[in-house]
């Protein structure tokens, strides 16, 4: 067991779902040529002034909301000023001292224990553009695309002591952004980024230690691996007698430790200002509820809907909550087939379990939740087999289409057809006289057998019931 | 025609009537031009391509019965408003190659009128100034007198105007840049209240300040200008959402029970005698006609400079980081960023633009900030009181626009604080946020101008424009011989 | 009074300007005065209060979100040195 125990808070950058930047009418949109979203605005040309997007401002009151903040009545731009050439204005549109939301709170929930954690800020400000190093000609290419894409700042109390917990707070966060609308946190992409405030102390001490911020981490995994790894790293220090330095770290993924980033002392020193060029913003209390009420259901309020009005285990609702992507295709499907519970043993049962295995892709399905929930439907009420069912879900997977055309194609329809049905029957029957006496002194379980040898020839083209009360009647005479 | 004395109306008139067209019209001003600003210097960039093509358009419209007040007028532009395609260099080796991909909105708004661009004038670079010296180009002489300088920073414009280069120019305004060197240049300016006109395409200097506005004649035709470049835009957060009427309107109207303020503060030993004697005589005239003159005071004048230029220059030092060689602008060398960054500003910039960085930064620095641009921000708020204060009794106030008449070049070299404290006329109203126009009141002996400010209360353009066009139907202006 | 050289090389840095040794000594001596001048704001005890400032915008006063086209890429590089559509930056050393 270790000495010490960590604390770490963090600070998150959501990109913002509007359509256009921050502070002028370029495309928000995810990536493009270089330099072909850009306007004399966000590529800081001399004399262009920005203008702030009523959209982006409705969003982070949203994000506000549902991280329980308090949202300002009154709130102003700053100017954040340091040099690099991904900044084409040399300062970042930011705020300071009056952000949007202050103080909220957060649940997780780790091990079964429920936890908050603290929010002590959230603040709107405007993104960089991109840099490609070229190493072989010793020059940098910038691509000012992403300057003045939307961004939240969400900054944390130092509430965090183990990597499960910031993991926790990060996958609620997601899905708190994602359900509200806010962001599509796209960890891969970008369009989510986390960096980790990370101090050790001896176990006991009520003093924090020094910290080091862990940046550009870009997944889960690499998060969690460069909390452990600086951890470990710092408990070695102090327990060589050494300091740890306030300093900015990045994560080398192939040597699985954190790296000390150059950091020059000048650089810190930000000058931060009242933006001139944007007025500060007042809210009427009419404004904010408006905003309030248009928040659409958030994940603990599906899931509570999902268990009292679905009647689906808890467990389960979990799991589709879990994934906007899922959710959003199970309210698809049971918009076409009212039978949720159906639906969602489907999800979790056939379509997640194909996923999981690599069969299929969530972004990239080739069929919605209507032409899903016609299979679970057909499947329901016995007009396709479970077997079938599996064929054309496998089907619909590889090359799309509905089940209906799919099953018409292969001939997979259940068909009501008593005399191939009796002739079927009829044959194993007489073909298997051992069997039937078995069955008629008593020996219930070689039914099974019958089932299992009518399914076989009968290739789902009757129902299971059909099938059973057949074999049930013939046995009895 | 004789373009020397001729008013935007007079032009108008003429080229409605079809006495002149307006190729013709812009080639005689471009003819002056190359014949006289030789001496003179107020332009970085003629544009001659640009004036005969748009003044080509403006005839089109014309002949079509399109015509508006500004469709043919030819007008010189401050070489800090963005034009698209047409050198703008701020009159800094910083920009001394740079070509604007888009129009400012006051451009994009005279273009729809079909005015005619004669050239850009020059101005202290970056608009930091009071002479037109810092220009890194052109460094404009006074009409009036070679020796002298023109005031600044629109230095170029006013003298241009003076000199019958053009009948009217736009200028920018930030402490005092429009209404100084019309004052130092016998000529009209007129600096809108903050948000009336949009800054977008206004290379920045200080954002809570910067103001472009006319530079003409008289104040009628100041009128006529602000009626084309007036009005909110959406590029711009800080241009007002607000009606803007028609300026010429109350031109021409008595005006009897105006209540003249004049704060004591401006009439102190600080000023030259020969100025405070001009405006004070010319209050007297205002008073005949049937004004009422009011004592007060703006205490808070005593901190001015000092708040001003915090102010100034902590939003210039972050508006002017943009400038570091790589999408534009002057590119020093350097194998690293760092190294070519330096080299860039260090050599793009003149020593004034560079002092007046170091200062904002100073200002805005850790450990810094609230004794000085907290401080600022906090005289700004008292200045506004004051200047609130004074409007409940009073409808508008009257200044000295300059604590001099225009000075030898060279008077002021080398000494930056003595420059600063020549603006202490003229930056209260900016930092207020109010219209200010200085009109001539008369002459030094020497036959120098000398220019008197009348302030007016947020968005009241419309009373000093009357206040100044008043006391100019009583004035014959002297023109300067070049 | 003068500006220490550390204040002033301090300055150098957040600005991003060289000066060299005799022009480091001028400016120092420029700056000096000019701070002085500054200074005299020291005698004003008011307290900013940055909700009064009254230039406040509604928040439906602000901008829709609506993306319209942007500006060609070789209009804005047209004043820079560029390669394949971006800016071209010496090396940022890391």
């Amino acid at each position: 067991m270790s000495a010490y125990f960590p604390t770490m808070g963090l600070e998150i950058h959501a990109e913002l779902l509007t359509d256009s930047k921050v502070f002028c009418t370029c495309s928000a949109e995810f990536g493009g040529t270089p330099n072909s979203r850009c306007c004399p605005v966000c590529s800081g040309f001399p004399g262009t002034l920005p203008v702030l997007n009523h959209k982006a401002v409705e969003y982070i009151i949203k994000a506000g909301y549902v991280m329980n903040c308090e949202i300002s009545r009154f709130t102003k731009w700053d100017r954040k000023n340091y040099f690099y050439p991904d900044l084409p204005k040399a300062y970042q549109i930011s705020q300071m001292p009056r952000p949007v939301c202050l103080s909220g709170n957060v649940k997780i929930n780790v091990d079964g224990e429920e936890k908050i954690i603290r929010i002590n800020r959230i603040h709107l400000e405007e993104d960089a553009g991109k840099l490609v190093h070229d190493d072989v000609n010793r020059i940098s290419l910038a691509d000012y695309n992403r300057c003045g894409i939307p961004l939240i700042e969400i900054v944390t109390e130092p509430d965090f002591h183990s990597a499960d917990e910031v993991i926790a707070f990060l996958e609620k966060i997601k899905l708190l952004l994602q359900y509200a609308g806010i962001c599509d946190c796209k960890m891969e992409q970008g369009s989510i980024r986390c960096d980790v405030n990370i101090s050790i102390a001896p176990k006991g001490s009520t003093e924090l230690g020094t910290r080091t911020e862990l940046k550009n981490l870009n997944s889960l995994k690499a998060i969690t691996r460069a909390i452990e790894a600086e951890i470990e790293r710092q408990e070695e220090l102090l327990d060589n007698g050494e300091r740890v330095i306030q300093q900015t770290r990045r994560f080398n993924e192939q040597a699985g430790e954190t790296v000390a980033m150059r950091s020059k002392e000048d650089a810190h020193d930000y000058r931060y200002f009242p933006d001139p060029d944007i007025p500060p913003i007042i809210f009427t209390e009419e404004e904010l509820l408006e905003i309030k009420n248009s928040i659409p259901e958030l994940p603990e309020q599906r899931i509570e809907r999902y268990v009292s009005e679905y009647s689906i285990k808890k467990a389960d609702a979990d799991i589709i909550v879990g994934d906007k992507r899922v959710c959003d295709f199970f309210e698809e499907a049971v918009s076409e087939y009212d039978n949720p519970k159906a639906v969602a043993n489907y999800i979790i049962g056939e379509l997640m379990r194909r996923i999981n295995l690599g069969e299929a892709d969530m972004d990239a399905l080739k069929f919605g939740g209507r032409e899903f929930a016609k299979l679970v439907e057909y499947m329901q009420t016995d007009k396709i087999s479970q077997a079938n069912a599996k064929t054309i879900l496998r089907e619909m997977i590889e090359n799309g289409g509905d089940p209906k055309s799919i099953a018409d194609r292969d001939d997979l329809w259940i068909k009501e057809d008593s005399g191939a049905l009796a002739a079927v029957v009829d044959e194993i029957i007489a073909n298997n006289p051992k069997a039937v006496e078995q069955y008629k002194s008593g020996d219930r379980k070689v039914f099974g057998f019958f089932m299992g040898q009518a399914n076989k020839a009968l290739k789902g083209a009757a129902s299971p019931k059909a099938i059973q009360d057949y074999i049930r009647k013939k046995l009895s005479e | 025609m004789d373009i020397t004395k001729a008013t935007i109306r007079e032009l108008r008139r003429a080229l409605d009537a079809k006495e002149i067209g307006a190729r013709e019209l812009c080639g005689e001003y471009l003819k002056r031009i190359k014949e006289k600003d030789g001496r003179v210097l107020s332009f970085i960039t003629v544009t001659e391509n640009e004036a005969e093509q748009s003044a080509l358009r403006a005839q089109k419209m014309i002949d079509e019965g399109k015509s508006s007040a500004l469709t043919g007028i030819p007008l010189a532009v401050k070489d800090n408003i963005c034009i698209d395609g047409v050198r703008t260099t701020c009159a800094s080796r910083m920009l001394e190659n740079f070509i604007p991909p888009y129009n400012a909105t006051v451009i994009e708004k005279l273009n729809a009128e079909g005015y005619v661009l004669l050239g850009r004038a020059s101005m202290d670079e970056f608009a930091m100034g009071g002479s037109t010296q810092t220009s890194a180009f052109a460094k404009t002489k006074n009409p009036y007198d070679l020796e002298c300088v023109p005031g600044g920073s629109s230095g170029g414009s006013a003298a241009a105007v003076a000199a019958a280069f053009a009948p009217a120019a736009l200028g920018s305004d930030t402490g005092g840049s429009i209404r100084q060197p019309s004052s130092f240049c016998g000529v009209t300016g007129i600096k809108p209240t903050y948000g009336r006109v949009s800054r977008y395409g206004l290379v920045a200097f200080a954002s809570s300040l910067d103001q472009i506005g006319p530079i003409a004649h008289d104040a009628y035709d100041c009128a006529i200008l602000l009626n084309a470049i007036c009005g909110h835009d959406r590029r711009d957060a800080t241009s007002a959402r607000r009606d803007v009427p028609d300026f010429t309107e109350k031109l021409g109207e008595p005006i009897k029970g105006l209540k003249i303020a004049m704060p004591k503060e401006f009439f102190s030993e600080d000023i030259d005698s020969v100025v405070r004697e001009r405006v004070t005589n010319a209050a007297k005239e205002l008073e005949k006609q049937g004004a009422v003159l009011v004592d007060c005071s703006i205490p808070g004048l005593k901190y001015a400079i000092p708040a001003y230029y915090l102010i100034a220059c902590a939003e210039a030092a972050s508006n002017l980081s943009r400038f570091d060689g790589i999408k534009y602008g002057f590119r020093g060398e350097g194998r690293t960023y760092e190294e070519l960054i330096r080299d860039s500003r260090s050599r793009g910039f003149g020593e004034e633009v560079k002092r007046r960085i170091l200062l904002g930064n100073y200002a805005l620095s850790s450990g810094y900030y609230d004794a000085y641009y907290k401080k600022a921000l906090a005289l700004k708020q008292e200045i506004i009181k004051e200047y609130n204060e004074v409007f409940e009794k009073a409808d508008v106030i009257l200044t000295p626009t300059a604590p001099t008449p225009a000075y030898k070049i060279g008077a002021q070299d080398n000494d930056p604080v003595k420059m600063y404290m020549a603006d202490i006329c003229t930056v209260t109203v900016n930092i207020a946020g109010l219209p200010g126009i200085s009109t001539t009141c008369g002459y030094t002996d020497g036959g120098l101008p000398i220019g008197m400010s009348i302030i007016g209360r947020r968005f009241d353009e419309q009373t000093i424009l009357q206040t100044a066009n008043a006391w100019e139907q009583g004035f014959t202006p002297v023109a300067p011989k070049i | 009074m003068a500006v220490e050289l550390k204040t002033i090389q301090h300055l150098c840095e957040l600005s991003k300007l060289n000066y060299d040794e005799e022009g480091l000594k001028k400016v120092m001596g420029e700056m000096g005065d000019i701070i002085d001048l500054m200074d005299e704001i020291k005698g004003f005890d008011l307290e900013y209060d940055d909700t009064k400032d009254g230039c406040e915008i509604r928040f439906c006063d602000t901008s829709e979100d609506i993306a319209e086209e942007s500006a060609p890429a070789e209009k804005l590089l047209s004043n820079a040195e560029s390669i394949d559509g971006c800016y071209v930056v010496p090396k940022v050393v890391e």
